[in-house]
């Protein structure tokens, strides 16, 4: 990783952090900013596939379908971005499913992990668990209406630290001559 | 290719250069080893786990796709699996992003795998051994790149296996599914392949991942659509290419052992098939999953003595117990010193041609104490 690289991870993740912090300290105010960052991802990742297209699946055998799903995704935004009534029960219901399967992907592969002798499988167990609890989360707290605002919350706060930790890491190959 | 070719073939090809029946095994013990030299593996016998030739399947899962995880898969996969023909290949009208991944398509007798054979003569038998699975998996793995890619490594449904019936040759289009634990049925054409996925960086988009193990398989005569092709389709003959590789190992072996002078591309023992051509071409073409027991027994009539079947296990205790400043001595000791040598020198020409995909590289003296 370039220096660039770096740089632009830890700052992207500290972004993250903040973000997360200041929508949870004001969560009555966060539920619309959460609707417009889903808009504005489903924006990028639809802009992002567009230049996907144009740069490299244009050359590829049934590249066509790349640019159908950008423009899709270009769509999806727009209309996320006008969902601001959606009833937050529904938000936490897809919270609640999304982190359920997750959690019980990662203690499968926390016993596949087990089995092959890896040393990751207590890490994996622990994020597994910890989907696991958080989809209980919503499902508990269903009626308060920040719940989906918090759980988001910690999912960009999760990802900010992750991005930190990766700018850091040694990404030079060391080899003998 | 397989435990088949990369255990028992390369057994086979090092006795017919000249190697003595325990100098084989040795050889083709890396070469399959390769296949399953894993960080995982490294990191319960507390070896560097940077010296990894491979990945698991739940490895690669876990790898994140972004630049670090990425330049982690093309480095083991590029070095040991997919050795790019051509780092300075040309397309007109690419851009530069595209030919990033074009450039690291493998192929054979490309300046790679030269170099890769150069690279291990004069070094230790492990060494060797490394050397010949990434030479023969240049035949095998034609076409596909060792770094996730959906515009390089996709497959259309267009991908027939050629057969032949009353000496008639006709195309039969093969099905592929997505169940790992479902062998694949060569009667009924139905084969397991990877998920596809839009995402360019996907693990499932890796080598010939989307093409399941279809390729490996030494009979498969084939033709499809490469995604990288621009819609023409690419014949692939695996009977007559698994030959050339047979071939070119003995004869790069013979380089290695001292017996001829230089290493150079497109050159490969013929004689060899003069003697045993019809036994050779007969196991290469037998319609089967596994063609182990076949090359086994060819390997055990050349050299009368009895080829003991692949064990992981095997030197995993000397590892352990030798002292650390001595690890270097141990067999899985020198297998590390040429895996990391194999993977430098690869990741440098990777990174030399512009490339980033692999990461950049630090030369450094080794320390197997150290692991991580």
């Amino acid at each position: 990783m370039t220096k660039l690289q770096k740089l632009k991870n830890a700052s992207f993740g500290i972004i993250m952090i903040i973000t997360a912090i200041v929508m949870a300290i004001y969560p009555r105010d966060a539920y619309e900013y959460v609707i417009a960052f889903m808009a504005m991802g489903f924006l990028v990742s639809g802009v992002a596939k567009l230049g996907y297209y144009f740069t490299m699946a244009r050359y590829m055998v049934g590249g066509r379908l790349i640019l159908y799903s950008g423009v899709v995704l270009f769509d999806f935004a727009l209309i996320t971005g006008a969902l601001v009534d959606v009833p937050r029960i529904y938000v936490l219901l897809y919270l609640a499913v999304l982190h359920l399967f997750s959690g019980l992907v990662e203690i499968l592969r926390s016993n596949e992990a087990h089995g092959n002798g890896g040393k990751s499988w207590r890490l994996k167990l622990f994020h597994g668990l910890v989907d696991v609890v958080i989809a209980i989360g919503c499902i508990v707290l269903a009626r308060r209406t920040n719940t989906a605002v918090y759980m988001y919350c910690f999912g960009i706060f999760y990802s900010g630290v992750i991005r930190i930790i990766q700018a850091f890491r040694k990404t030079t190959f060391v080899y003998i001559r | 290719m397989q435990e088949d070719f990369h255990y028992y073939a390369t057994y086979c090809a090092a006795y017919l250069a000249g190697y003595s029946h325990e100098e084989s095994l040795d050889i083709c013990y890396c070469a399959q080893f390769v296949d399953l030299c894993s960080a995982t593996f490294l990191s319960k016998i507390k070896a560097p786990t940077k010296a990894a030739t491979t990945q698991l399947q739940l490895e690669m899962m876990d790898t994140r796709t972004d630049i670090i995880g990425l330049q982690d898969i093309t480095r083991i996969w590029a070095s040991f699996h997919f050795l790019p023909k051509d780092l300075y290949a040309t397309k007109e009208k690419r851009s530069k992003r595209y030919m990033s991944k074009y450039r690291l398509i493998c192929g054979p007798n490309g300046d790679l795998l030269e170099k890769t054979v150069r690279l291990a003569r004069g070094k230790s038998l492990q060494h060797a051994g490394i050397a010949m699975h990434v030479l023969a998996d240049t035949w095998a793995h034609m076409y596909f790149a060792g770094t996730p890619s959906l515009v390089i490594n996709n497959i259309d449904r267009s991908f027939y296996e050629i057969l032949e019936k009353d000496g008639e040759e006709y195309a039969r289009l093969i099905k592929f599914r997505h169940n790992p634990s479902a062998p694949d049925d060569i009667e009924k054409g139905l084969y397991t392949n990877s998920i596809f996925q839009i995402n360019e960086n996907s693990i499932m988009n890796l080598g010939h991942g989307r093409a399941g193990h279809f390729p490996d398989y030494s009979f498969a005569r084939y033709k499809y659509m490469p995604a990288w092709g621009d819609y023409m389709e690419v014949l692939k003959d695996n009977p007559s290419d698994y030959e050339k590789a047979f071939t070119q190992m003995v004869y790069a072996l013979r380089y290695l052992r001292g017996d001829v002078d230089s290493f150079e591309k497109d050159t490969y023992d013929t004689a060899v098939m003069d003697k045993y051509g019809d036994r050779i071409r007969e196991i290469i073409k037998k319609r089967q999953l596994s063609a182990s027991a076949d090359w086994k027994s060819f390997g055990e009539e050349l050299s009368g003595e009895i080829i003991e079947d692949f064990d992981l296990a095997t030197y995993e205790d000397e590892y352990e117990l030798i002292p650390d400043d001595s690890k270097n001595k141990s067999f899985i000791g020198k297998f590390i010193e040429g895996a990391l040598q194999q993977k430098g020198m690869v990741t440098d020409e990777i990174s030399k041609a512009g490339i980033n995909h692999a990461g950049f590289v630090i030369p450094i003296e080794l320390d197997l104490r150290k692991s991580g």
